[in-house]
């Protein structure tokens, strides 16, 4: 049998008893539960553009197909109310539908115009959601949704540390998943694609077919995530949660973390978006309680300088570790 | 019956003609060599045989058959199926916002069970009295759009390299192309993929068939870096390999689904005095394993050495064909090709 990584070992230990040190602190469980939420649609990402080499720029369109999914099947402001489970279950289903209808007429493209393709295919999606209220309640968002149960016993809201090991234990899961294809003639023809498509068609990997299955793979992982998102929040919230600076944090969370490494997926999303809802939010704090915040003037306030901190990111890391702060290593080479 | 006849092949590039009007047989067993001096049109060639170019005129058969998909009955009931999902799903999407409203919004009553049936009625009644404009036409409009793409896809789809490559035609290419980030076996096990059978689901739930399968094509895949000679590189990147090694995992890659044909475009391109004995060896090697070897190759010690018929391109012509000995004695053949040229 081969081992597990080690990084990717170390990392759900120290996730998994993280918040036995961290008390009731709501931030930290407000940061954590949305690092896993967008480590799933990283991690989809990472099959998608790290596994396969195909820019997708519309992850956060998938996202809102898993969480509009996830609360018209389970919202009690519509009759089918499946539950929780069947809702998540049927949420990835159809996300990985969604990437095949999408795939189908459109994998056939190259490089930058598939994502041209995905940009706009994320602009519609804002827009139908928007403007199908009947369906979707418009920019209100579909709420209230229902806990995840587990036999009698149902986890609250307010239960941030139940939460907190449910969502870790989804992205337990797609590490999983997303391990064992990459680790199977499925990845590998992945692989092959990303690596030399005229190659890999040549060696008899049919080229569409296999990129129909990774877009359908990440776009079903990013559904998830959406779901799971809306399900934390109890609404799937407004269709703009869901806009392009969501799918771009989604890719600099992959660039950072190393394209194609399951491991730097994991790391890129604490990274980035520990980096927004930890550190930028314990900043602002700071600058608060040190009397430099003012409703008046923008500059002041750490949240409006975010994009320009994750630009800075992205050029610190594409300059200094271009293949991210995990590159994928070698299977069998050392681990 | 040749194993492989290539039956007039023409390949334009707008006005420029890269390969005019070509015809040879391969016969079974055979250490086939196309040589020509440079831009002769031999990679073309070779291009418009293993369909990564679809020729502009002529054919290429492989034991007796033109390898491409045929129209069947599968694929007119996948057209039909496509073309009724996309006509309704466009009737659906068009008219979702009334639909849902009749349907849903109007039943449904928080904590009282939703009445199913009524809702269904409710539906399709409203799905009748859809206009014209709002009801057929975006119907008709989707199924043409679903049948016309899944026609469209198909007719790009029916002679593509996977499927030669699949049918047992292998090859490697004049600028070698590797996966260079993955390791030599994992190489090998992609040239593999055409013989392994295991699906998705297979490979996510790791089912019995997988271990099985990873035991057989991982022992096969050692076997042939064994028979090329790089068994002890076997987990290290093939971007760390040195040139001349490049070609031989490339062979083996080649080599591993099996095929009847192996295309060969200049193995030798690059490599010293000593590496293209070796090389003379492996290709023997290969022919012994009972695949047909077809060569695109300058280097003359080598091409005259192991080939049993050689065909000689100019300008995209085919100007002489025949044994070493003959191609060696024909004026026009050496005035092109082999006396211009200072090699051994």
């Amino acid at each position: 049998m081969r081992r597990v990584p080690l990084p990717i070992l170390v990392y759900f230990v120290v996730m998994a008893v993280l918040p036995l040190f961290m008390g009731s602190s709501g931030q930290f469980y407000d940061a954590f539960q949305t690092i896993f939420v967008f480590s799933l649609v990283g991690l989809g990402l990472n099959v998608v553009t790290g596994f396969t080499g195909l820019l997708n720029l519309g992850m956060a369109a998938f996202m809102a197909i898993g969480a509009y999914t996830f609360a018209i099947l389970t919202s009690d402001i519509y009759p089918f109310q499946i539950g929780f489970w069947w809702g998540t279950l049927a949420t990835v289903a159809f996300g990985a539908l969604a990437g095949f209808l999408l795939g189908a007429p459109t994998l056939g493209l190259k490089g930058d115009y598939l994502a041209i393709v995905t940009m706009g295919f994320g602009e519609i999606t804002l827009d139908v959601l928007k403007n199908l209220d009947a369906v979707t309640k418009g920019t209100q968002g579909i709420n209230p949704l229902p806990r995840p149960t587990f036999g009698s016993w149902s986890l609250d809201l307010q239960e941030e540390r139940g939460w907190y090991w449910l969502l870790l234990s989804f992205v337990l899961l797609a590490v999983l998943a997303v391990r064992r294809l990459e680790r199977s003639r499925s990845g590998r023809a992945w692989l092959s694609i990303r690596e030399d498509a005229l190659a890999s068609e040549c060696m008899g990997i049919p080229p569409k077919r296999t990129k129909m299955v990774a877009f359908a793979t990440g776009s079903a992982l990013a559904a998830l995530g959406g779901a799971l998102f809306a399900a934390l929040l109890s609404s799937t919230g407004e269709p703009a949660s869901y806009d392009f600076q969501v799918s771009i944090l989604a890719l600099c969370i992959v660039i950072v973390g190393g394209m194609g490494s399951v491991a730097g997926t994991l790391v890129g999303a604490v990274v980035m978006v520990g980096l927004n809802s930890l550190v930028l939010v314990k900043l602002a704090d700071w600058a608060g309680a040190a009397g430099f915040g003012s409703a008046s003037n923008v500059l002041v306030s750490p949240n409006n300088w975010k994009y320009l901190i994750f630009g800075l990111a992205l050029i610190l890391v594409v300059r200094l570790k271009p293949d991210g702060l995990l590159p994928p290593r070698l299977e069998g080479s050392s681990g | 019956m040749s194993l492989l006849e290539v039956r007039g092949i023409t390949m334009r590039f707008g006005g420029l003609t890269a390969v005019d009007d070509v015809s040879f047989n391969v016969e079974q067993g055979q250490i086939f060599a196309v040589i020509g001096p440079n831009g002769a049109g031999k990679t073309t060639l070779f291009n418009a045989i293993t369909g990564v170019y679809d020729p502009s005129e002529g054919s290429v058969r492989f034991r007796g058959s033109p390898v491409r998909l045929e129209p069947d009955v599968r694929l007119g009931l996948r057209a039909a199926l496509v073309a009724v999902l996309a006509g309704l799903s466009s009737f659906m999407v068009i008219n979702i916002q009334e639909l849902w409203t009749v349907g849903i919004a109007a039943n449904y009553m928080l904590d009282q069970p939703f009445p199913w049936g009524k809702a269904a009625g409710d539906v399709l009644d409203a799905a009748r009295a859809v206009p014209f404009a709002w009801g057929v036409l975006p119907a008709l409009l989707g199924a043409g759009l679903g049948a016309g793409t899944v026609a469209a896809l198909w007719q790009r789809s029916r002679r593509t390299p996977d499927l030669i490559a699949r049918a047992g035609l292998a090859r490697t290419f004049q600028n070698i192309r590797l996966f260079t980030d993955l390791s030599l076996i994992e190489n090998v096990l992609v040239g593999m993929d055409s013989r392994m059978t295991s699906g998705f689901w297979t490979n996510l739930l790791r089912l019995p068939a997988f271990a099985r399968e990873r035991a057989w094509t991982e022992r096969e895949a050692l076997e042939l870096l064994e028979f090329v000679g790089l068994a002890e590189r076997a987990h290290e990147a093939a971007g760390s390999l040195p040139y001349g090694h490049r070609r031989r995992l490339e062979i083996a890659r080649a080599l591993a689904s099996k095929p009847a044909v192996l295309l060969l475009d200049e193995p030798a391109a690059g490599m010293n005095p000593s590496e293209v004995v070796e090389l003379m060896e492996l290709i023997r090697r290969v022919r012994d394993r009972g695949v047909t070897v077809i060569l695109i190759e300058h280097h003359m010690k080598l091409v005259m050495g192991i080939s049993d018929r050689i065909v000689v391109l100019q300008y995209g012509k085919l100007i002489g064909q025949g044994a070493p000995a003959q191609i060696q004695a024909d004026r026009r053949c050496i005035e092109a090709y082999l006396g211009t040229e200072g090699e051994g």
